[in-house]
């Protein structure tokens, strides 16, 4: 009994000892990750699979010296992270290594900091056009090509600017950093990317009531307003979709706010019911408003008068774009052309037609009326894009930032599509009547559009990496609560064709490192320090003698033994 | 390539002691024990040391150079003195000649700082990936605390073991081991007063050490003329 309590004793004294030790063996293991020369957030490119075929930058972790543009002809990169800045980027040399397979070590791509939603702000960007189309070819050449090595995207900042100049002057001197050169070593320590795990597509459907008229057994004719609100792009991390489809969003939400302004008097509302949808998986070939439209009930379907569906009205000048994919002369699309064209020549812009065909066995779906169209349903997408975009063109890119968005133009966008509703709805077409007039209580709030894009270019919205209770779809939902009497989410799964895998954003140390060859030397520089200080001592203490005798006894003792 | 650069550095702050005490007739005389005393003397200086700067002394803002608080700093060096004394004069040593005893001691002193002010740096930072010259600096700053601390045990011992001294020599001894006394205050002066960088301050202590220990070891002998 008495020894059982003397041990329990002390193991209760050995107990805080054994966590202060855990605690000073953390601390001995973490200090040392917390010493480099520069760190820096870095965002990776996208890693998917389609229909099984890799595609993106298959690894994460990175480990390797960095070098520059600049580096020696012949020079083996298979070790070596190539630093680009975006101003001296050659595309055609990018290609060919990533085309050629050449082999290296990894690609860190220096974007300008006025890009960076998070620092830059709104200054205002320089050469925007070439820096758009720059950043375009670059994103279409990474998103299609399988790249066996990790791919960063970071932005500029004093730190990485100080590195490359370095580095660049140590390239010029014909040395590239390798283990034995000394130089700069990029170190990101990730695990490698897992596969996001049954990606979920959340669509949101707003209803607002039309008033229906006592005795009157038929449903009211429904209005659809849609607008997809998912991004897609190099850097997953980085997309945030100004304009598309930021544009589209921040003008659902306005129009739902001027109806339901309208609607919530007896008095003003009209005779259709108003149905708004944001839907996911709108680079996937708009698969989730494919899901959402099948979730209808087939009555609802057939009772969908037409839908307009909004996609990228942020960017334009003069010219906004309907696309449909019935042919013109087909009465329901005249009957909306001609009642948008008359508000937009009100409005002094102009109007065009564009008309697609849908090819039934072609699984692309470049708008995402062609899914409306598809189940019968009228519909045309409202769109300062003129010409059908290919796959994962024109998602959210790396340059869709708040500086590529016009609040003017999703202002005048949301004045000609509500005007354009509301004069079918109450039966003004032809007439000069303004009822969203400026000055009025039904005025556009340019403030609201305002607020909501400037969140919109803050939050990357790729859907595989947006969970089922993200806050962002969360505050859709709520604000789309706010406009609409009833708000449904529906949760899908991503088609199986998509895998994506995680790990978008992390941090990159860089460390400034000394070569081999430089400890090789300073391990003899220290040897023969010591030495020369023992045969000082020894002189100067003991005397000549002793030292010469050190080396002597080995010799006088065998002299013993023989 | 880390641990490598640690251990150049370890043996650049650590192996001077082990080549001084087994270079000189320290090894043969088996000082070990004095040596190991004094270092545990030095451990015992530094907590008082530490508990009375933790007392008196405020902490200042910026890294500017205030008079009171380095004249508290160097009166509370004098505790270093203090233990020099103690570990001198009285720890029971075997039957050690005087030129030994203050060899020991000053080794075993330099040892113990070491250790307590470079070791956990060097653990530290030295086996990071980061290269910088502060550890190989750091440990030429340890060779010139060993010459120091010999030279301040050399005079130490003088001072107080010695009674007959010739008597021309004594205000010098005692100007000498002031001076080397009040080396800290001296290096964080010019640190921090003048502005001056790490390398060039190990450079000045470098360099002092040297003169002093060539000081001292004149004296030394001059003392030891009589006796012989």
């Amino acid at each position: 009994m008495a020894t059982s309590k003397k041990s329990g004793g002390l193991r209760d004294l050995l107990e805080p000892m054994y966590s202060v030790i855990a605690l000073l063996f953390i601390l001995v293991a973490c200090v040392e990750l917390c010493d480099a020369a520069a760190a820096v957030d870095v965002y990776r490119l996208i890693q998917y699979d389609m229909s099984g075929s890799p595609f993106g930058s298959r690894f994460a972790a990175l480990n390797h010296h960095a070098s520059s543009l600049r580096f020696p002809p012949g020079a083996d990169l298979s070790r070596t992270v190539l630093i680009i800045p975006l101003r001296e980027l050659n595309i055609t040399f990018v290609r060919e290594y990533i085309t050629q397979k050449k082999p290296l070590g990894g690609l860190l791509f220096l974007l300008p900091e006025v890009l960076s939603f998070k620092h830059g702000g709104n200054k205002q960007v320089h050469e925007k056009e070439k820096m758009k189309k720059l950043l375009a070819e670059l994103e279409q050449l990474l998103v299609n090509s399988n790249i066996p090595y990790p791919v960063y995207f970071a932005f500029e900042n004093d730190d990485i600017d100080t590195v490359l100049t370095e580095i660049k002057k140590n390239d010029a001197m014909g040395q590239p950093a390798t283990a034995t050169t000394g130089g700069y070593k990029l170190v990101i320590p990730t695990a490698e990317p897992k596969k996001v795990a049954s990606p979920t597509i959340t669509n949101i459907q707003g209803w607002l009531s039309g008033l229906k008229a006592d005795g009157d057994a038929n449903q009211l004719p429904t209005i659809a307003i849609v607008a997809s609100y998912d991004t897609f792009g190099a850097a997953p991390a980085l997309s945030v979709g100004g304009d598309s489809n930021g544009s589209g969003i921040v003008a659902l939400l306005e129009i739902a706010r001027l109806f339901s302004l309208l609607y919530s008097n007896p008095k003003t509302r009209g005779r259709y019911n108003l149905l708004f949808g944001l839907t996911s998986g709108g680079p996937y070939n708009y698969n989730g408003t494919q899901k959402w439209l099948r979730s209808f009930d087939q009555r609802l379907r057939e009772s969908i008068d037409y839908a307009i569906c909004l996609n990228s009205i942020g960017s334009w000048d003069n010219e906004l774009w309907i696309h449909v994919s019935k042919p013109p002369e087909n009465a329901y699309i005249k009957q909306i052309f001609e009642g948008f064209s008359n508000v937009a020549e009100e409005l002094d812009l102009k109007v065009g037609l564009k008309h697609k065909k849908i090819n039934i066995s072609n699984p692309r779906v470049a708008w995402e009326h062609e899914q409306f169209s598809r189940l019968r349903v009228t519909a045309a997408t409202l769109s300062g894009l003129s010409v059908a975009p290919e796959l994962f063109e024109s998602t959210g890119g790396l340059f869709d930032g708040r500086q590529y968005v016009n609040e003017t133009a999703i202002f005048r966008g949301v004045k000609l599509v509500a005007e354009s509703l509301a004069r079918h709805i109450y039966g003004h077409q032809g007439k000069d009547v303004q009822i969203f007039a400026d000055e009025s209580s039904l005025a556009v709030n340019p403030a609201y559009i305002r607020s909501w894009l400037d969140l919109l270019s803050q939050t990357p919205r790729v859907a595989p990496f947006l969970s089922k209770n993200d806050p962002f779809v969360m505050a859709l939902k709520k604000e789309l609560a706010d406009h609409a009497d009833e708000v449904n989410v529906q949760h899908e799964n991503l088609e199986g064709i998509f895998t994506f895998y995680d790990s978008t954003s992390t941090r990159l140390n860089i460390y400034q490192v000394a070569s081999v060859t430089f400890d090789l030397l300073l391990l003899l520089v220290l040897g023969s320090y010591l030495i020369v200080l023992f045969c000082f001592l020894v002189i100067t203490t003991r005397g000549v003698d002793d030292l010469i005798s050190l080396f002597r006894r080995p010799p006088s003792r065998k002299v013993k033994t023989a | 390539m880390t641990m490598f650069h640690f251990f150049n550095c370890a043996i650049l702050t650590f192996g001077p002691h082990a080549v001084y005490y087994s270079a000189t007739p320290l090894s043969e005389y088996d000082t070990l024990g004095t040596s190991i005393k004094a270092a545990l003397v030095y451990l015992g200086t530094a907590l008082v040391k530490l508990v009375c700067l933790a007392t008196f002394l405020q902490v200042s803002e910026n890294d500017g150079f205030d008079p009171y608080q380095e004249l508290l700093k160097a009166l509370i060096g004098f505790i270093d003195v203090a233990g020099l004394y103690f570990a001198l004069t009285q720890l029971t040593h075997r039957n050690i000649s005087q030129n030994h005893k203050f060899q020991a001691v000053g080794l075993g002193w330099a040892f113990a700082d070491s250790v307590l002010h470079r070791l956990a740096p060097l653990w530290v930072g030295a086996r990071g990936l980061e290269f910088t010259w502060d550890y190989i600096l750091q440990g030429l700053e340890a060779n010139a605390n060993l010459v120091l601390s010999i030279s301040l045990a050399a005079l130490g011992s003088l001072i107080w073991l010695r009674k007959n001294k010739p008597k021309t020599l004594i205000p010098i001894i005692y100007a000498c081991a002031g001076i080397v006394a009040t080396m800290p205050s001296i290096t964080s002066y010019l640190r921090r007063g003048l502005g001056w960088h790490f390398p060039k301050v190990v450079g000045f202590e470098l360099f002092t050490s040297l003169v002093m220990a060539f000081i001292s070891w004149q004296l030394f002998s001059a003392c030891q003329r009589p006796s012989t």
